[in-house]
Formats: C-alpha cells, sequence, structure tokens
C-alpha cells in the first residue's frame, strides 16, 4: 500500500488532522525505551503514517533520534507516495520553519510534498483569511487551508489528497525565489508577508495565562484540577474496576463450574481466570488517567501545571511534568508509569518512573492498615482530632515520597556520570488554549488500554500462574503444606535479622503478585477466614503470636520501599525496553528495603 | 544582560548566545525563534526562581534559567 507521510511541528492539530483522515482503522507501533510512537491508519486506498511532532530535523534527545531516522527511512522508501506537511494558520512562521526543511528534504528524495494550514476556524475568529494560492505560488507546493476540528475544506481537501498521492509526480516541490534562503529566513519573509499579526493570536492566550499562571488564583486552579484528577482515579475508576474483577471471576465461576471438581477446575478458575484478572484490572484506572491527562494536555493546561511545578522537581532530577505520574502513583504504580510518557525529557522520564513505585499505592493500604493496627494503640489527641494510627500512616507515605525524591536525586546523579547527557534543555511551548476534540481523546484512551495488556499482559500473567503452581501444589490448595511454604521456610534464614518467621516470608513472597495479598495469607496462615472483611480477628491472633514492635516497623518500612508488584516491573520493562533498568530497580529496592527494615529492626529489638 | 534577568513585562533584543553552547542547543534556539535581533519579552517571573514565560515572536515558552542565562540581550 502507497504511504502518505504526515508531519508538524507539535501543537499544531496534527493528530487531529490524522484522526480525521483515518477514524477507527488505525494502529500504534511503539519503539522499545522510548515514548516514540508512530501511528498508521488507511485513507482510502493509502497509508497514513503520522510522524511524532517535532521542532526541528536536527535530533536532540534520543526520542527525536528515534522519530527523525525513522523519518528518513521513510523518506527513502519507494512505498511513499507523499509528504503531507501540517501547518499551524495561527504560528506560521514557527510551523515553517520545520515544514520548510522538511520540504527540502522530500524534494532531495525526490518526493513530492502537500501542505495543509490548519486550525483555520481561529484564524477566521480572529477575522484573518489567508491567500492560500498566493502562499501556493511561494511555497512550490499545493496548500490547502482546512480545519481538522471544524471540518472546514476538509471534504475538497480529503479529495485533492487522493488525487495528489495517486499520482503524486504532478505535485514535486517546484523551484521558488525563497529556495535560496535558509529555512529560518524564509520562514520569517513568508510570515511577514502571508501570516497573521501575533498580537491577534495571543491576546486570548495571555488573558487566561494572567489568571491560569497567577501566583494565587493559578495555585488555586492548579491544586483543584490535580485534586479532581486524583479523585477520578482513586475512587471513580473503583467501580469499573470491581466491575472488571467481578466480570473476570464470573466467568471465571462459570466455566469452572462446568468442569469437575478438582485440580482442573481449580486451574481453570484460579490460576487461568486468575491470572487474566492480575492484569485486566488495572485497564480502568489505565484509560481514566489517560482520558484526563489528555484533556489537560489538549486544552494546553498540561504545559502550565508542568511550568508551575518544574522548579521544586527540578531540585530532585525531575521535571515538572513529573508530578502528575507522582500522585497518581498515590492510587497504583501502572497508570503512574504509563503516565510519565508525557514527560518530553528521556532522562527525567527514566528518573520519574524508576522512583515511582517508591509512592505508597493504593495496595499498601491494606497491609499498612492491618500492622499499624496491630502495632499502634487506638489512641487519640487534641479533643480527637489527631488519631496516633492517623499519623503513622501520614509518616508511611510521607516516608514513601522522600526516599522517592533521594532515589531521585541519586539516579540523577548516576545517569550523568553512567550515560552521555544527551536531553533536552527546559524550553517548553506554552500552547494556545483550544477546547480539545473527542476523537485523539479517544483513540490516545482505547491505545493506552491495548498497549498495556501487550506490554504487561504475557509478564503479569505467567508469574501469577507460576506462584499458583507453588502455592497449590503438592497437597491440592493447602498452602501451610505447599511448595511455597517450603520456599518460605528455606528462605527463613534471611528473613530472620529482620524478626520475621517463614509466615511472614510467604505472604512477603506472594505479595510480589499483589501486595494487598498480605492480608489474606496471613489470615490463611492464622486461620482466619475473611481476613480482608475482618481484620479485628487476625489482629489479636497477631498480638497474641508476639509479633513484636521491632518486627512491626521492620516489616513496614519493607512495604514502604520494596518493588512487590510484577505488573509494575512488567510495566516498567514495557516502557523502558532494557531488562537492566526494570529488573535493576526490582533488585535496588528489595536491598534497599531490606537493609532499612534490618537497621530499624536491630535498632529497636 | 541575560533573557533571566528581564523583569516583568519587558522587552529585550537576542544579542548573542554563551560562547560555551552546544551547536545543536543554538540550532534549536534559533528554530524556536530566539535568532540575534530578535525581540524577546518576559511575560511572567515564577515565584522561587522558578521557569519565566517568554513571548518570542508569535510563540510563548517556559524556560528556566539554565538556558535564559544563557542568551545575551541588549534593552
Amino acid at each position: 500500500m502507497k504511504k502518505i507521510i504526515l508531519v508538524g511541528k507539535p501543537n499544531s492539530g496534527k493528530s487531529l488532522l490524522f484522526n480525521q483522515l483515518t477514524g477507527l482503522r488505525q494502529h500504534v507501533a511503539n519503539f522499545p525505551g522510548v515514548t516514540v510512537e508512530l501511528k498508521s491508519g488507511t485513507f482510502g486506498d493509502f497509508e497514513v503514517v503520522d510522524f511524532p511532532g517535532t521542532y526541528s530535523l536536527q535530533a536532540m534527545s534520543s526520542d527525536e533520534i528515534i522519530a527523525i531516522n525513522q523519518l528518513h527511512k521513510a523518506l527513502d522508501h519507494e512505498d511513499t507516495a507523499l509528504i503531507l506537511c501540517n501547518l499551524d494558520a495561527t504560528k506560521l512562521e514557527r510551523s515553517l520553519v520545520f515544514a520548510l526543511q522538511a520540504q527540502a528534504l522530500a524534494k532531495e528524495h525526490g518526493k513530492s510534498v502537500v501542505f495543509t494550514l490548519n486550525i483555520m476556524d481561529q484564524v477566521k475568529r480572529f477575522g484573518y483569511d489567508y491567500d492560500v494560492e498566493a502562499l501556493s505560488k511561494v511555497l512550490g507546493s499545493p496548500v490547502y487551508a482546512i480545519s481538522a476540528k471544524t471540518l472546514l475544506g476538509i471534504s475538497e481537501f480529503t479529495a485533492a489528497l487522493k488525487k495528489h498521492a495517486a499520482a503524486p509526480e504532478k505535485c514535486q516541490v517546484q523551484e521558488t525565489l525563497l529556495t535560496q534562503l535558509s529555512p529560518l529566513e524564509a520562514a520569517k519573509q513568508i510570515a511577514d508577508e502571508h501570516g497573521i499579526k501575533q498580537e491577534l493570536v495571543l491576546g486570548n492566550q495571555t488573558k487566561l495565562d494572567n489568571i491560569l499562571l497567577n501566583s494565587f488564583f493559578g495555585g488555586i486552579i492548579f491544586v483543584a484540577t490535580m485534586f479532581f484528577l486524583f479523585q477520578s482515579i482513586f475512587t471513580w475508576a473503583t467501580p469499573l474496576m470491581d466491575l472488571t474483577e467481578a466480570g473476570v471471576f464470573g466467568v471465571g465461576e462459570w466455566v469452572s463450574g462446568a468442569l469437575p471438581e478438582g485440580v482442573v477446575a481449580d486451574f481453570v478458575n484460579d490460576a487461568i481466570f486468575g491470572g487474566l484478572g492480575a492484569f485486566l484490572v488495572f485497564i480502568p484506572q489505565i484509560m481514566v488517567l489517560t482520558l484526563i491527562i489528555g484533556l489537560l494536555e489538549d486544552s494546553g493546561y498540561l504545559a502550565r501545571a508542568a511550568l508551575i511545578c518544574h522548579k521544586p522537581l527540578s531540585l530532585f532530577g525531575l521535571s515538572g511534568r513529573s508530578f502528575i505520574p507522582y500522585l497518581s502513583a498515590h492510587a497504583c504504580a501502572i497508570p503512574a508509569i504509563m503516565a510519565a510518557r508525557t514527560i518530553e525529557s528521556p532522562r527525567k522520564r527514566l528518573v520519574t518512573m524508576l522512583t515511582i513505585p517508591l509512592m505508597s499505592c493504593s495496595a499498601r493500604i491494606p497491609v499498612y492498615a492491618l500492622l499499624v493496627a496491630v502495632l499502634i494503640p487506638d489512641e487519640r489527641y487534641l479533643g480527637g482530632w489527631v488519631s496516633l494510627q492517623g499519623a503513622i500512616f501520614f509518616m508511611l507515605y510521607f516516608g514513601g515520597l522522600v526516599t522517592a525524591l533521594l532515589v531521585g536525586r541519586l539516579l540523577d546523579i548516576w545517569i550523568e556520570k553512567g550515560e552521555q547527557r544527551n536531553d533536552l534543555p527546559f524550553i517548553l511551548e506554552l500552547p494556545s488554549y483550544r477546547l480539545p476534540h473527542w476523537r485523539p481523546l479517544f483513540y490516545k484512551t482505547l491505545n493506552s488500554g491495548i498497549a498495556f495488556v501487550r506490554r504487561a499482559g504475557p509478564v503479569i500473567f505467567t508469574v501469577s500462574l507460576v506462584i499458583w503452581v507453588l502455592g497449590y501444589f503438592p497437597e491440592q490448595g493447602n498452602l501451610q503444606s505447599s511448595w511455597l511454604a517450603s520456599i518460605g521456610k528455606l528462605v527463613e534464614p534471611v528473613f530472620a535479622p529482620l524478626g520475621i518467621d517463614w509466615r511472614y516470608a510467604v505472604a512477603i513472597l506472594l505479595s510480589f503478585l499483589a501486595r494487598e495479598v498480605f492480608v489474606g495469607v496471613l489470615g490463611t496462615m492464622f486461620a482466619i477466614e475473611n481476613a480482608e472483611e475482618n481484620m479485628s480477628g487476625l489482629v489479636e491472633q497477631m498480638q497474641a503470636d508476639g509479633f513484636t514492635f521491632a518486627t512491626g516497623v521492620a516489616l513496614l518500612a519493607f512495604y514502604v520501599i520494596a518493588l512487590q508488584c510484577v505488573a509494575t516491573v512488567a510495566t516498567l520493562k514495557g516502557e523502558l525496553g532494557k531488562n537492566r533498568y526494570s529488573w535493576g530497580i526490582f533488585v535496588a529496592y528489595g536491598l534497599l528495603a531490606y537493609l532499612v527494615s534490618f537497621l530499624l529492626y536491630t535498632m529497636l529489638s | 544582560m541575560t533573557i533571566w534577568d528581564l523583569p516583568k513585562k519587558t522587552s529585550g533584543k537576542v544579542a548573542r548566545f554563551n560562547l560555551n553552547m552546544p551547536e545543536n542547543l543554538k540550532t534549536r534556539l534559533n528554530e524556536m525563534g530566539f535568532t540575534v535581533g530578535q525581540l524577546v519579552t518576559c511575560m511572567k517571573r515564577t515565584p522561587f526562581n522558578g521557569p519565566l514565560v517568554i513571548q518570542v515572536q508569535d510563540c510563548v515558552y517556559s524556560v528556566d534559567k539554565q538556558i535564559a542565562s544563557q542568551i545575551e540581550i541588549q534593552s
């Protein structure tokens, strides 16, 4: 199939144009280790490939190197029929700097070019219009004035695009008077002559920025937005997650119910459907978070939010855009790691992704709740306003955050030494405010779910399967005499310095599947039915069993730091591509957790 | 004087880039609109020496100290 290559500067309405051209018939190609995505979809008899938005053909970051190499490859390919250069009509000069470079490169490769002058709806609202014919003449390639949002001029454009792509030799790049000039000079000259005046465009943006970036109101709006985002993943995604879990559980029960009781039925129900549920349950959170971040990004607010939190986070080797992933990580590390994709600097993205697992995610809550209830008396101070247990809870969350910032700082120094400092400086365009369109948001949200299943699903499923086998055999479902229990006893000496016996060791090992199973497993060990719902019985048992304060603190510290979550490791592996980082950080946090627990235990006992 | 020293709501013309600035960064800044002789306006400064909001031609950027202090201007 002949290809149409779509290029353009960031924030130029390019992805909306792509979505309008291709609709549902699209798929995303990811490159391991970077967030570069090549989206492609069919448009009539052609394939449209959407390249990541870039300001320049000279790459600075590792992401840009890959994107630009792919562009060169596409230009060399004989299947490439046409280069479609998208221009932002409200920012003609900036769009042309890149577009003219791309046009020159296409000409070198003997490829034809067509320009779209996008976002014309805004331009018309400002009371301006372009002389498209004159612009075509001066650019030496056909130009079409469109709005991908209001569909202004789209039908004429799509008809023309099909014609051009079928006979590209007819729209070869023409020599113009500007060919002698550098892209920078040519862009300036064309924009001065044809472009809309910047005062018209920037007036509204400046007014809104005066409010949204105001030290007082801006702060309030920022906190309110982040509160909304946090709510959405913490509480609003929960019904969807419960529904997913119940759905998988229901189907599992139904299928295994049709089988005779025994190993096969248990295997189908607990291992197969349990393993499926283990990763499907994350999808609602991932999609809800992607949708909200997409809304913030497409409206233009995300860049402002990044500006607001850039300074404090930069002290720890992070970017202003690390804030949202960090916040989301308090609900769950998986969507947070995927949200870190919006961090433009590959190096800061790496530091952010690697420190996200240290945030106290919601799976740690049952573990904290159990251990705090066992260790800390339910005392209240200041007329009942301050509870001792609540204060300890706060310290646990705070401990995770502080550890993350310190590790971030260390990683920043270490990466600086270890790898060449190949990174983008902090200079970020504050795009014009726009009302987001549903199409790109819809596909972005859908693709985030698909990407997670593809990248992390197989690993999570396999590990669930292995752990099920270890916990089930040899005595069909008796955890206390299973292979896993034997392993627990085997590793007991390792955990002995933390004051932990084999029962807790088994609970820790099983926590690698998901931390919240800690409570259920201990319930099984202490023969308490439904320990998750009825924690007080387990609390009494553990207190009676001689569970010391020092052991409890050691265990808490271990759960704050250790990366006990196969889904997180799998997601990191999928996003970073390099195994040494994901498994390396898994080992490193394990050792750090062990060390801190050991020190606390020794000090307290 | 550099862009970093621009008070809020004032402008200056880009005079030159720091000599130690890597060539690819200079090119990128050029492409983003920071060319010698170009008028740049500081729209906003943020607390605690946070990034500036700088308008250049048709674009508004947030720029941190590391970059802003490497671009010299004449006011």
